[in-house]
C-alpha cells in the first residue's frame, strides 16, 4: 500500500517545490452525463440540458427550469448507506471514484490505494435539502424533532458530511479543506491542492467540487431575478440571466515526481493559477473585469505562458448582464487584438451554472480539451458581445495552442484562474 | 528564515466583550434562556454578543448596514488585529474565515420568510447575505486587502485547517501575513438540533455562545512575539473508540512535556479525558466551558498567544477537538522558548 508521506504533521515544512504540477484523472457527473466519458461527448455536441425542476417545489418562483443531472445509481453502497447519503455526496461520491479510477488509485474492491490522502474541496450549499428538511419539521405541530429521521438529518447536514463519506465508501483518511467561495470555490480548490503541493505539505491531492441543487438556493437566485426565464446564453447582448445546474468534478493532481514514483498516467498539467478579489459589490463584479484581469495575469505569470498560448478560454459566462461584459473586458485586455487561434465557449449554457463545483467542471473541460484537440461549442448566442464576438467557438472548432484557461468569478468578489497545458 | 510564523498580534469579540480580557471569566458572560423551537418550555442558556458592546464604527458603513452579526463580529475583531499592527501591507494581507455554522441567522431567516410568504416574495436583499463567504467579502471591502481570500467551512476543527492554509499562504510567498479568524453567530435551531442529537441533556453539553477571533499572522520570527511553531492536522474519526485513538495519534506529534490546553467541549469531552492527557499535563488555561465552534478554537489559540507573550520561556499545545470529524492541534511557543 502506498502512503502520502506528508499528511498529518504539516509544519514546519519544506522548502516550496518547483516541480510540475501534474493531473493523473479526472470524473464528473453533469446534467449530461453520470460520467467524464459520457458528458464529453454530448458537450461537444452542441447537447444542453433544461427541464422543470423536480427535486423540490418550485411553485411561485418566476422561473422554475434548471439543469438537474442524473443522479448515478451507486451500485456498490448497500441501500442502507445510500440511504443515508445526502444529495451532494450522490454526486460527489461516484466523481471521486470515477477520478481515482482514472488516476489509477482505485483497488478491485473499490477502495483507495492510498491510506491517506488529502483532500482540497469546494461546495456552497453542502446538504442544505436536509437542513431544508430538518427545519421544516421543526415548524411542524407537532413537531417530531426527535426521532430518527430527524436525528439523521442532523447528523448528515453537516457541511463535513461529504468529507466523511468520501473517507468512508472510498476507504481512505487524511487532512481534508472545504473552501466556500462561491462560484469561484471550485477553483480555488484546486489552486489551494496546488498551493499544498507547491509549499511541500502534500504531494498528491483529491481536489474537486460539488453542489446540488436546493431550494434556498434557488429561491434565492430567483428573488434576485437573476435566473434565465427561457436558454441561458452567455456572451449574446440580449442575454437575461443563468440557468442553475448541479454535479461534482474531481481531479487528481500530484507532483510530477510522485506520479512517476507510482507510475501513473500523465493527463495534463496545471501550469499555472491566480486569484483575486473584487471588492466593488457583493453581488457585481467591477465592470472594467480589473480583478479578474489579474487573476489571469498571475496564472499566465506563473505558468510562464503568454497570452497567445492559450488556445482555449472556458469562460465563467454566467449569461447575467454584469457578469459577461466584466469577463468580456477582462479577455479583451488581456488578449488584446491579436486573438488568432483562441476560442472561447461558457459550459454553463449546455448544464447549467454548478456553483461550488463550476470551476471542477470547467477545469476538466479545459483538460479534454487538450486531450482531444475539441473545444464545447458556444450554445444559444445569436447575436454576441463585440469584444468576444470573433472568439467565441463554433461546432467543430479544434484547440490549435498549447494551453487552455478556465476562469470563475463568484458572489461575493472571489476571482479565480486555473491554466492547463498538455503533459 | 525561521519556519516559524509569528503571532503579531489578535482581536477578540465575544460575550463578554471585545479584546482578549473578555474571555478571562466566562462564567459571568450574561445568559439568555433561549426557547427551542419546537418545544418552547424547554429553554437553553446562551451567552450572545450584546450589540452595545460592539463599537459603533461598523453599523452604518454601507457594506455592514445590512450585514449578519457574524459579519460585525468579523469586522470588528480583524480590525483590532490589524489596529495592533499599523505598519502591515494590506495589499499584501491574506484572509481566511473558518466557521462551522456560517450566516445561519440570515439563512435560516431567508429560508422561513419565503416558506411562510410564498417563494414569489423572497427577499432579494437577505439573500446574498446567506452565502458564506459574504462576511469575508464585506472585510476585504471595508479592510482595503489586497492578498488572497478565502472561507473555510467544516467540523469546528477546521481553524486548525484554516491555519494550516495561512503558513501555506505565507511559506508559498503568497502573502507577506495573514490575518486568520474564527467566528460563528448563534442561531436558536441549533438548540433543535442538538435534541434530535439526544445531547442537550448530557452533562458534557455546554452553554453556546457566539463571537469571533482574529489571528494576524507573519513569515519569520519578530522580536517578543509568540511562534506558530508547528501545526497537526488531518487526523480523522467516525467513532467514540476511534476519536481517543485518533487524538492519541495528534498529539502524540508535540513533545510530551509541553502542557495541553483544556479545549474540549460538548461529546467529545469524554473523547478527551480517555486520551493521554493527565490532569498534570494541562496548560495554566481554564477550559471556556462554551461552545461557539471554530470562535472558540480562536479564543484558544489567542489565549494561549497571550499567555504566551507575558510567558515567553513557555510553550502550549492547543488542541482543536471537531465534535464529528477530526481533532487538530497547534503547538505556540513565547520568543525566548
Amino acid at each position: 500500500m502506498l502512503l502520502g508521506p506528508t499528511q498529518n504533521s504539516t509544519f514546519p515544512m519544506p522548502p516550496p517545490s518547483p516541480e510540475r504540477l501534474v493531473i493523473t484523472g479526472w470524473g464528473c457527473v453533469s446534467a449530461l452525463g453520470e460520467d467524464a466519458a459520457s458528458t464529453w461527448p454530448r458537450l461537444i455536441r452542441g447537447e444542453h440540458v433544461r427541464e422543470p425542476i423536480t427535486c423540490f417545489p418550485v411553485e411561485g418562483c418566476r422561473v422554475t427550469e434548471g439543469a438537474e443531472a442524473p443522479i448515478p445509481p451507486i451500485n456498490w453502497l448497500t441501500p442502507k448507506q445510500k440511504r443515508r447519503l445526502g444529495r451532494a455526496s450522490r454526486l460527489a461520491l461516484p466523481a471521486a471514484r470515477e477520478a481515482l479510477e482514472h488516476a489509477g488509485l482505485l483497488n478491485a474492491d473499490g477502495r483507495c490505494t492510498l491510506s491517506e490522502l488529502e483532500m482540497s474541496l469546494s461546495t456552497t450549499a453542502c446538504s442544505m435539502e436536509r437542513i431544508e428538511a430538518f427545519v421544516r419539521q421543526i415548524w411542524l405541530p407537532p413537531a417530531t424533532h426527535g426521532n430518527k429521521t430527524q436525528s439523521l438529518r442532523v447528523a448528515t447536514y453537516q457541511s463535513q458530511q461529504q468529507i466523511k463519506d468520501l473517507q468512508t465508501h472510498l476507504h481512505f483518511s487524511g487532512s481534508a479543506t472545504i473552501l466556500s467561495n462561491a462560484c469561484a470555490g471550485g477553483a480555488n480548490a484546486i489552486g489551494h491542492a496546488s498551493d499544498l503541493i507547491r509549499s511541500g505539505m502534500a504531494d498528491i491531492v483529491l481536489t474537486g467540487g460539488y453542489d446540488p441543487l436546493c431550494e434556498l438556493v434557488f429561491c434565492g437566485f430567483d428573488s434576485l431575478q437573476s435566473l434565465a426565464p427561457d436558454l441561458c446564453r452567455p456572451f449574446d447582448l440580449h442575454r437575461n440571466g443563468l440557468m442553475l445546474g448541479e454535479g461534482a468534478g474531481f481531479l487528481v493532481l500530484e507532483s510530477e515526481s510522485h506520479a512517476a514514483r507510482r507510475d501513473a498516467p500523465i493527463r495534463g498539467i496545471l501550469a499555472g493559477y491566480g486569484h483575486s478579489t473584487d471588492t466593488f459589490h457583493l453581488t457585481q463584479p467591477a465592470a472594467d473585469g480589473a480583478p479578474l484581469e489579474r487573476a489571469m495575469r498571475a496564472a499566465l505569470a506563473r505558468a510562464g505562458l503568454t497570452p497567445r498560448d492559450v488556445g482555449y478560454i472556458n469562460a465563467h459566462g454566467t449569461g447575467t448582464p454584469f457578469n459577461d461584459r466584466a469577463e468580456a473586458s477582462a479577455f479583451s485586455r488581456v488578449f488584446g487584438e491579436d486573438l488568432s487561434g483562441l476560442k472561447l465557449s461558457s459550459t454553463k449554457a449546455a448544464i447549467g451554472h454548478t456553483l461550488g463545483a463550476a470551476g471542477s467542471l470547467e477545469a476538466i473541460f479545459c483538460l479534454q480539451s487538450l486531450q482531444t484537440g475539441q473545444i464545447p461549442p458556444q450554445l444559444h448566442t445569436s447575436e454576441p458581445e463585440p469584444l468576444v464576438a470573433s472568439i467565441l467557438a463554433k461546432p467543430g472548432d479544434t484547440l490549435a495552442q498549447k494551453a487552455t484557461l478556465s476562469v470563475n468569478l463568484g458572489f461575493g468578489g472571489s476571482n479565480a484562474a486555473l491554466l492547463f497545458t498538455n503533459p | 528564515m525561521s519556519d516559524d510564523l509569528s503571532i503579531l498580534s489578535w482581536g477578540v469579540v465575544s460575550p463578554g466583550g471585545t479584546g482578549v480580557d473578555s474571555l478571562s471569566n466566562p462564567t459571568d458572560w450574561p445568559k439568555t434562556l433561549v426557547p427551542e423551537n419546537a418545544h418552547p418550555d424547554r429553554a437553553h442558556p446562551v451567552a450572545y454578543v450584546a450589540p452595545e458592546t460592539l463599537p459603533d464604527r461598523w453599523r452604518l458603513r454601507p457594506r455592514f448596514r445590512r450585514g449578519s452579526p457574524i459579519s460585525h463580529f468579523m469586522v470588528e475583531a480583524a480590525s483590532q488585529a490589524l489596529e495592533a499592527q499599523p505598519g502591515i501591507d494590506r495589499s499584501r494581507l491574506g484572509m481566511i474565515y473558518a466557521t462551522s455554522v456560517g450566516c445561519s441567522l440570515y439563512s435560516v431567516r431567508f429560508y422561513r420568510q419565503f416558506q411562510k410568504e410564498g417563494r414569489r416574495f423572497a427577499s432579494p436583499l437577505l439573500f446574498p447575505e446567506t452565502v458564506t463567504n459574504s462576511p469575508l467579502s464585506h472585510l476585504a471591502s471595508e479592510l482595503n486587502t489586497g492578498g488572497p481570500v478565502y472561507s473555510q467551512i467544516g467540523d469546528k476543527s477546521c481553524w486548525s485547517n484554516a491555519l494550516r492554509t495561512a503558513s501555506c499562504w505565507l511559506k508559498n510567498g503568497d502573502a507577506d501575513s495573514v490575518l486568520v479568524i474564527g467566528a460563528e453567530e448563534f442561531e436558536p435551531h441549533e438548540l433543535d438540533a442538538f435534541r434530535a442529537m439526544r445531547w442537550l441533556d448530557r452533562p458534557y453539553t455546554r452553554p453556546f455562545a457566539e463571537g469571533a477571533g482574529a489571528l494576524l499572522l507573519a513569515r519569520g520570527a519578530h522580536p517578543n512575539t509568540p511562534k506558530l511553531t508547528q501545526i497537526a492536522d488531518g487526523f480523522c474519526f467516525h467513532s467514540l473508540s476511534a476519536g481517543v485513538e485518533t487524538a492519541q495519534r495528534c498529539l502524540g506529534k508535540f513533545p510530551p512535556e509541553i502542557p495541553v490546553c483544556d479545549s474540549a467541549t460538548g461529546w467529545i469531552e469524554t473523547v478527551a479525558q480517555k486520551t493521554r492527557v493527565p490532569d498534570s499535563a494541562f496548560g495554566p488555561l481554564p477550559n471556556l466551558a462554551h461552545e461557539a465552534y471554530c470562535a472558540s478554537c480562536s479564543w484558544d489559540t489567542i489565549r494561549a498567544a497571550a499567555y504566551l507573550s507575558t510567558h515567553p520561556s513557555e510553550a502550549l499545545v492547543v488542541p482543536y477537538w471537531g465534535l464529528s470529524l477530526q481533532v487538530g492541534a497547534a503547538l505556540l511557543s513565547g520568543a525566548a522558548f
